[in-house]
């Protein structure tokens, strides 16, 4: 394997791996956020709590709720995401109707992330401190108040890193896509590399750009963690520890 | 008329008695200080006045509402502030925020109203310069005052306070006190569950001892630490004011 060859096969299929980049890029963006909308939902309602003298309707639904979204979750967190993209590509193709590709791809991905994220939107929401809920029911919000105003914008924040991850994961992920012959990066990659019968130089390409799209992600959501964390909700702080008595002096 | 009135008010956690029936008024203006060893069912008795705990029996009315079947919950809460001992401020909204989105959200306030009756009652408090800071920056005693403050925006008929002072370095205990000192002179109705004695004597009207889920002896400042009847009001102060 040579550095010249690996550098010439990436100028010379450049577009080829543009393409790619973007499909691999667009697959896991979207597919984190709407897999964090399913998450907010899923993992929100979980973590509801019903009150004792509620309706015993309420009470069975939530129940079912809970065993579906238990379900969910189990089903998609312990299948690998390649078989749950050939499966549900081709159910749904032979079975209901012939539908693209990259829609399937999309809802795989976005449903596969869904899974993970309900568990963190759901143990980020347990984080938020009790008192929280606590001081926004006593001052007269309603529940959904409480839940959107004050406990899930702690709990997204809170649970920001572990987000953060998912994308991280679905940009390396996406690539078993290629199973459903989605054009993202390792599909185009296998694609140069059998023109070029140059594999080593071809994979260690893709690897590189790989590595570069994951850190370069890393860096963001490094800088957007530390423009949201101003504040740090979770450690206790001491009043007299002489770190954090500049303002407290200053009245 | 009476502006709260409690009449045997029971609760129990499983096995385990609470309140054993706990009855007492209290006057609008008034200032009441509850006061009892720890596990007597203050905090759970002051709880149960906006609903945060259900009580299994007995009543609770607040302006002549009984709080158990209360067709909105949340419109009777608009009349009854709370002060936590942990402050529960708002983590990720900062100091004016704290302030202005209940008077936003619950009272449907707009913004301009709300942010100038948020300004007033931080001025109030002495805090008005920290209006853009965040909770995790400010001391405890500041944290309070803000706390205090978040209430007083609500316009309550009646401020709770759950032990206010308790998760305060001894040194923020004064500014908190002085707060509420000038709240009561106000005239503003509150029932304050406190280990200050200072407080209990120099600032309420009434005192309220509870032991064991029951009221043992309720009286003026005076009577309570001047000349307790009981016995059990007797060995708590005695212990308490050594």
């Amino acid at each position: 394997m040579s550095l010249q060859r690996c550098i010439e096969i990436f100028l010379k299929y450049l577009p080829s791996f543009l393409l790619g980049i973007r499909t691999t890029l667009v697959l896991s963006l979207a597919g984190t956020l709407i897999g964090l909308l399913l998450g907010l939902l899923v993992g929100g309602l979980k973590a509801i709590r019903i009150d004792e003298n509620a309706s015993s309707l309420l009470k069975f639904l939530k129940k079912l709720f809970n065993i579906l979204a238990t379900v969910y979750i189990e089903i998609f967190r312990g299948t690998p995401m390649m078989v749950q993209a050939v499966f549900i590509y081709y159910l749904v193709y032979m079975n209901i109707f012939p539908w693209d590709k990259f829609v399937a791809a999309l809802f795989v991905i976005s449903v596969n992330t869904g899974a993970y994220m309900s568990e963190i939107i759901r143990s980020g929401i347990q984080s938020v401190d009790r008192g929280q809920t606590e001081a926004a029911r006593a001052l007269g919000f309603t529940n959904m108040q409480t839940m959107f105003d004050v406990v899930l914008p702690q709990a997204v924040k809170n649970a920001f890193p572990a987000i953060g991850n998912e994308f991280i994961v679905n940009i390396k992920d996406s690539s078993v896509l290629m199973i459903i012959s989605i054009t993202e990066l390792m599909f185009q990659s296998s694609s140069i590399a059998g023109t070029t019968y140059r594999f080593t130089e071809t994979y260690f390409v893709t690897a590189c750009v790989y590595l570069l799209l994951t850190m370069v992600t890393s860096v963001i959501l490094h800088i957007v963690e530390n423009r949201m964390s101003h504040t740090n909700t979770s450690i206790p702080q001491s009043d007299t520890d002489p770190a954090n008595m500049k303002l407290a002096r200053g009245k | 008329m009476a502006i709260i009135e409690v009449k045997d008010l029971r609760k129990s956690f499983g096995n385990l008695d609470v309140l054993c029936g706990i009855s007492f008024e209290v006057e609008k203006g008034e200032v009441i200080s509850v006061i009892g060893p720890s596990g007597s069912g203050k905090s759970t008795m002051l709880r149960c006045m906006n609903a945060l705990e259900t009580y299994d029996g007995g009543s609770i009315q607040i302006l002549g509402q009984e709080v158990k079947t209360a067709p909105d919950i949340n419109d009777l809460r608009k009349h009854v502030g709370m002060v936590f001992q942990q402050f529960n401020l708002f983590n990720h909204k900062n100091v004016l925020e704290n302030c202005v989105m209940p008077q936003m959200k619950v009272l449907k306030k707009s913004r301009a109203e709300a942010v100038e009756e948020a300004m007033l009652q931080l001025g109030k408090v002495g805090l008005k310069e920290f209006a853009h800071a965040y909770p995790d920056t400010l001391s405890g005693g500041q944290k309070q005052r803000v706390a205090i403050a978040r209430a007083i925006c609500m316009h309550p008929d009646i401020l709770l306070f759950d032990e206010p002072t308790s998760a305060l370095d001894p040194e923020m205990v004064g500014e908190v006190l002085k707060t509420m000192e000038d709240l009561a002179k106000e005239g503003l109705t509150m029932v304050v569950v406190t280990h200050e004695m200072s407080f209990a004597r120099d600032a309420s009207n009434r005192v309220i001892f509870m032991a064991d889920g029951l009221v043992v002896e309720e009286g003026t400042p005076e009577e309570i630490f001047g000349a307790p009847k009981q016995e059990r009001t007797k060995a708590f102060l005695a212990k308490i004011l050594r």
